[in-house]
């Protein structure tokens, strides 16, 4: 509890900051590239259309979904995953790609990973714009469960930062890690649900096990906005156990915090 | 100067750092307590105090733990046991790049590292002409630091360190690159400010001449221990093995 204040303190403190730290990640993303920010638009559409022309033309999994076609059901998860994947990888490494601010002047680690995730978090944001777009441009106008989405958004946000700090503390620690993290990628892609329907899964138990995976209850999160037309308090069940889930992140970021802060810089 | 307030303060301070037989090792030792290890005492048992705008050299041999109590005092390391009080704004420059992000251009490398230190926009603004000016990076100020030479890097760092008016200015060797010109505009500089702006400074080098210039305490240390603290023309012969 006390760590737990102590990084609530260091954030307000070094609030402008953490802002300003953000910027600068996505400018050094984005920028020296000759496209520039493009990239942050291309990898996204390249992928999507991959996916939706592998599962349309050949595994021809593809049917329509509440009167969605397959490509717009899939996009709103897929940018959910977007950014959680992002956050998988890039939130482990983020202690070790900002050694500079732990080694060589007085830093708080404990917000590197928040203005990693808020970095993302903005990329997120604009690519979400575009998908508000492409819902109005093929005739699916907005509704109020869109400004659902900033719920979904702010519980990934909590989610992933707490994983960001979780991660980069023992990230930082071993090299190991980082790679058994990036391993982890693809699995939870395809078991999470990104790709097919959860719903669609007729074995009770295995249905209710993937509430017990945040990634399936945030893409699904999404489309509860975009397609299915659920508010998050109509499935207090799923609610519940992600929120229980987040506060075993929140522990265990606090652990990993805790137990390696005094020992990452003379590591790194 | 005897009144002046105590701005370092370091009391029975051990720094020990564990040696595992490989990062596999370190890992493990995460979960479990019985992954053996050796311990590596860098820092033992040292207490002194520095007081506002005295000037100290810290001699010692390579591996006599002086940079290791420099990064303790700036913030980055901590102590095994002891405790250490700073107080006011440290500047640091520990190794060369002293924290300049490789990946974004110097001049945006000045901004950041000034409102890390806590200045506004228009401050470092006002600062930036000179930082430019001084480091002599020329238009290479907006190329990404990673493109620098190394005498670039440190030129630009000890620039950007001594001009975001630090409290208390932490040179690690870094003096030691450069040509000679630099070099005696870096003292210049570093004179300036403890005389004008009663800076506190701490200096870790081999040069014993450098040192005598503008330190009037020394200390030398020996494998972690201090064993000397008084006046710097005696740290010298100490240090110099004459006495």
């Amino acid at each position: 509890m006390n760590t737990f204040k102590h990084i609530l303190k260091e954030h307000s403190e070094w609030r402008s900051q953490i802002l300003l730290l953000a910027k600068a990640d996505i400018i050094k993303t984005y920028s020296g590239a000759a496209l520039g920010w493009a990239w942050a638009l291309i990898k996204p559409v390249m992928t999507i259309t991959v996916f939706w022309f592998a599962f349309t033309y050949g595994i021809r999994q593809g049917d329509s979904v509440n009167g969605y076609g397959f490509a717009l059901w899939m996009i709103p998860g897929f940018m959910a995953w977007f950014y959680m994947s992002d956050m998988l990888q890039q939130g482990a490494n983020a202690v070790r790609k900002y050694k500079y601010l732990v080694t060589k002047m007085k830093f708080p680690v404990s917000t590197i990973p928040t203005f990693t995730a808020l970095a993302k978090l903005t990329i997120h944001i604009c690519l979400m714009l575009i998908v508000c777009v492409i819902f109005v441009a093929t005739g699916h106008m907005p509704d109020l469960y869109w400004i659902q989405t900033f719920f979904y958004m702010l519980m990934m946000l909590i989610f992933w930062t707490s994983w960001g700090l979780f991660a980069s503390m023992l990230g930082a620690m071993s090299k190991d890690f980082i790679n058994l993290v990036k391993s982890l990628g693809t699995p939870i892609f395809w078991l999470s649900g990104i790709m097919w329907d959860v719903n669609r899964i007729d074995i009770v138990w295995l249905q209710k096990l993937l509430y017990f995976n945040p990634v399936t209850y945030l893409a699904t999160g999404y489309r509860n906005c975009f397609i299915y037309k659920v508010w998050f308090w109509e499935e207090p069940l799923q609610l519940v156990i992600f929120l229980g889930m987040m506060i075993i992140m929140i522990v265990l970021a606090m652990w990993s915090y805790n137990k390696l802060i005094k020992e990452i810089p003379d590591v790194l | 100067m005897c009144n002046n307030p105590v701005v370092i303060d370091f009391e029975n301070v051990v720094k020990r750092y564990k040696l595992y037989k490989n990062d596999k090792k370190r890992f493990m030792a995460i979960f479990s307590k019985k992954v053996s290890y050796k311990n590596k005492l860098a820092v033992n048992n040292v207490s002194f105090q520095i007081k506002k705008g005295e000037s100290v050299a810290i001699f010692g041999k390579n591996g006599a733990g002086k940079s290791t109590i420099l990064k303790m005092i700036t913030g980055v390391t901590y102590p095994t046991s002891g405790s250490i009080d700073v107080k006011g704004r440290v500047s640091a420059l520990l190794e060369l790049t002293s924290g300049f992000d490789p990946e974004l251009t110097g001049r945006e490398n000045i901004y950041l590292k000034g409102q890390l230190c806590g200045l506004t926009n228009s401050e470092i603004s006002k600062l930036e002409d000179i930082i430019v000016d001084f480091a002599e990076v020329d238009e290479y100020i907006d190329q990404p630091v990673r493109s620098y030479s190394s005498g670039m890097k440190a030129r630009l760092g000890f620039a950007v360190s001594v001009n975001i008016k630090p409290e208390i200015l932490i040179v690690d060797e870094a003096l030691s690159v450069g040509d000679k010109a630099f070099r005696e505009k870096c003292l210049k500089k570093v004179k300036e400010i403890i005389e004008n702006d009663g800076v506190t400074l701490l200096f870790v080098t081999h040069s014993t001449g450098t040192a005598k210039k503008f330190c009037d305490r020394g200390i030398v240390m020996k494998s972690g221990k201090m064993t000397f603290d008084g006046d710097i023309a005696e740290a010298i012969e100490i240090y110099e093995g004459k006495k």
